[in-house]
């Protein structure tokens, strides 16, 4: 078969690595044709990955195990690049600055990248084990995720407003096109807190979850703790705000600090700690 | 009110808790040391933390309680302090939002409507006739649809507010008390709740658990028997299901039957019983026989004895390989009385003789099997439904404060030395995109009653 998902899922990956360097060479060389030509690949990604993964999805249901693509690492870096090139899409159509892009569209290169050529990395179809099969198991994800995806993009916000900081006055060169700090600032807000409002949902379906399937909504399991600990990161962030001295260049780390917390509580406790979320190693 | 909120400021112990401040410190502090539970393994034996970081690397841990982290003295004070800023930035805040939530903002002059953020102002030469005043105030409503009205205001203007969101204000209440809740509901669930696990054999029958915390025996007021398990594999090898039918009996009456699976357990009387693990022990049949007249089946299961009563004899099983050359095979252990002890190999097929004191016995296997035990988790937790309702206040707290703002649009309209004065003007809390758009839209409809002027 051709065209099986997996055809399309790698296509994705070239696909990806090209509009982030399509996108940075808009942002290094100023070329605005470049820039729309980086939306348009961008976007083309976008809807071939949707399509490989509702294929999956469908080749699951030919196997006999019929679930959604969200099952283990492969599927869930896949769906991590997926949810992270959405929402980097969404901005940008909402504040018109394609600059971003070449902070946010690296992440769902790297993730796709990773998911496609490491080795460790399992990608045939597997099926559910029981712990797994569960209603929650879509809700879950999603919110978590969408969760994840926004923090990426605050990330790289975050990674922006500390290089346009530096420069500050140069109006020319390639900082020049970087917005402005304040429209940076408020841009980065505005993500940690739609990132936050889904992290908090995602914690709380995992909850609810967890006290079907486990007999307890809270068992403090590394990646439960995890998940905590990058919550209180963004609470301190939005906190950050009212206290004085603190807005702009530190909110601006803790949006990077916050996002290192969300990658440990993604990779890091698959592959360093135990506990009950291991099927996510796989 | 002044008065009182000087009196509060006057405390340094309130000045501490009611900041912000304390409350970023908090966050991180909790973010930081959290770390230290994930990183060592947790509620293992005090033996393997001094095996596993030596004796100064436990002591410390000891001190810290860093076996059980998040019940520590430490971490339990620190969510102490959390809870306490918490409240207490509320109380603080409390006055000046009910001055907020009560302020009325009809009582407004032209001057400060002029300082708004948002603002327009129309100067007509001519004083305007009641129609054409009536046609701008239908334009206005046109738009913003609902409105309140004062027609004398204290510089003798027309005045229309419209407003929306002043609730608002409480959604942070709502945020903030929802963290209460949660903490709330965990602790009933602590004091009120309990957890144990038990290993359940096919066909037997449970009326009490014993506390995982205190070590108690809890009685459950009705009992539950496992009638069946069953695990099932997809054709990878994978596990696909375990699954335990389970049946609760009051009394000797069978109350309900259900069929538990992971992500689906049974629930009665608010105790919850969960498919958390299973085990299979072999059990094996075998035919005794004294003479021909005396002859038996016995049930010989793993760890547990089985009595032959007519011969008084005690029958174990060693070892059980589920297939040499093709067939079953079972290693017996055969006790009498006087405490003479043996054992012996059946291979299923094959009759064997043993002896025990005078007497001679003739011995078979006849059938080996899996015996299952299910593993179930029970709860019972009735602050579970607390935390849920905290969860559901943070998510609509937090919407609120987000995203709900509190917008006022005015509209004055009044007379000064002869020409006639039209104000727009408008404030809001969040989201001054969205609302410089609305504005913006108000004011065009307003021009296109007064620009023809």
């Amino acid at each position: 078969m051709t065209f099986s998902s997996s055809y399309f899922l790698s296509l994705t990956t070239f696909i990806y690595l090209g509009a982030a360097a399509l996108y940075l060479i808009h942002w290094i060389f100023r070329v605005q044709k470049v820039g729309l030509l980086a939306t348009i690949v961008t976007a083309g990604g976008l809807v071939i990955q949707t399509t490989g993964i509702i294929l999956r999805w469908v080749e699951s249901y030919k196997l006999g195990y019929g679930h959604a693509p969200l099952s283990n690492l492969y599927e869930s870096l896949v769906f991590f690049a997926w949810m992270t090139v959405l929402v980097y899409l969404v901005m940008e159509w909402r504040v018109k600055r394609r600059v971003i892009g070449a902070f946010a569209t690296p992440f769902a290169s790297l993730a796709m990248a990773y998911a496609s050529f490491s080795p460790e990395i399992e990608d045939e179809i597997q099926p559910l084990i029981p712990a797994l099969k569960s209603n929650w198991l879509i809700a879950h994800v999603v919110t978590c995720f969408l969760g994840y995806a926004s923090f990426a993009v605050a990330c790289g916000l975050g990674i922006m407003y500390l290089f346009k900081n530096r420069s500050s006055g140069d109006s020319t060169g390639i900082m020049g096109i970087i917005p402005d700090c304040k429209v940076l600032d408020e841009l980065m807000h505005q993500t940690i807190i739609f990132g936050f409002l889904w992290l908090t949902l995602g914690i709380i379906t995992g909850a609810v979850w967890a006290n079907d399937a486990w007999g307890t909504y809270w068992s403090w399991d590394p990646k439960e703790t995890w998940s905590l600990i990058t919550w209180f990161v963004y609470a301190t962030a939005l906190h950050a705000r009212f206290v004085r001295g603190w807005a702009g260049r530190r909110i601006a780390y803790l949006s990077i600090i916050g996002f290192v917390s969300v990658m440990f509580t993604y990779f890091g406790v698959n592959f360093l700690l135990s506990g009950l979320h291991s099927y996510g190693s796989q | 009110m002044k008065a009182s909120s000087s009196i509060y400021q006057d405390n340094p112990i309130w000045r501490f808790f009611s900041s912000v401040r304390l409350a970023v410190f908090l966050l991180i502090t909790l973010a930081v040391t959290s770390i230290a539970g994930t990183l060592i393994p947790q509620r293992e034996s005090l033996q393997f933390y001094l095996e596993t970081y030596g004796p100064n690397f436990f002591r410390i841990i000891k001190f810290l309680h860093l076996y059980d982290t998040y019940h520590s003295w430490w971490y339990l004070t620190l969510l102490g302090l959390f809870s306490t800023n918490l409240i207490v930035c509320t109380l603080k805040r409390l006055p000046f939002t009910l001055r907020l939530f009560r302020k009325d903002n009809l009582s407004m002059d032209s001057g400060r409507l002029l300082r708004m953020p948002f603002k327009k102002d129309w100067e007509v030469k001519e004083e305007l006739d009641n129609d054409s005043i009536r046609s701008i105030i239908s334009a206005f409503k046109d738009v913003v649809g609902k409105f309140h009205e004062r027609p004398d205001t204290a510089d003798g203007g027309r005045l229309f507010l419209e407003e929306r969101g002043k609730w608002s204000y409480w959604g942070i209440y709502c945020l903030h008390g929802s963290i209460l809740i949660i903490f709330l509901g965990a602790l009933v669930g602590l004091f009120m709740g309990f957890k144990g696990s038990v290993m359940l054999p096919e066909g037997e029958t449970i009326d009490h658990i014993v506390n995982k915390q205190t070590g108690e025996q809890i009685p459950l007021g009705f009992s539950v028997r496992c009638d069946r398990f069953d695990i099932s594999f997809y054709d990878n090898g994978a596990p696909k299901e375990y699954r335990s039918d389970l049946t609760v009996l009051n009394g000797n009456k069978e109350v309900v039957r259900k069929s538990i699976v992971v992500n689906d357990p049974l629930k009665y009387r608010g105790i919850t019983f969960y498919q958390a693990s299973y085990r299979a022990i072999p059990e094996v049949t075998v035919r005794v026989a004294e003479s021909e007249s005396t002859q038996r089946l016995l049930t010989i299961s793993a760890f547990q004895k089985t009595l032959w009563p007519e011969a008084q004899l005690t029958f174990g099983l060693i070892q059980y390989l589920p297939s040499v050359h093709g067939r079953p095979a079972a290693q017996i252990w055969i006790g009498d009385r006087e405490g003479r002890e043996g054992s012996l190999w059946l291979l299923k097929g094959n009759k064997k003789e043993f002896k025990k004191g005078e007497n001679s016995y003739g011995i078979s296997l006849v059938n080996a099997r899996q015996r299952y035990l299910t593993g179930l988790q029970i709860k019972k937790d009735p602050g579970v439904w607390i935390v849920w309702l905290g969860c559901a206040f943070l998510i609509i707290g937090f919407t609120v404060v987000f995203w709900v703002p509190h917008r006022r649009v005015w509209l004055w309209i009044g007379r000064r030395e002869g020409k006639t004065i039209v104000i727009l003007s408008g404030q809001t809390s969040k989201n001054k995109l969205q609302f410089e758009k609305d504005i913006r839209e108000i004011e065009k409809a307003l021009d296109s009653r007064l620009g023809a002027r």
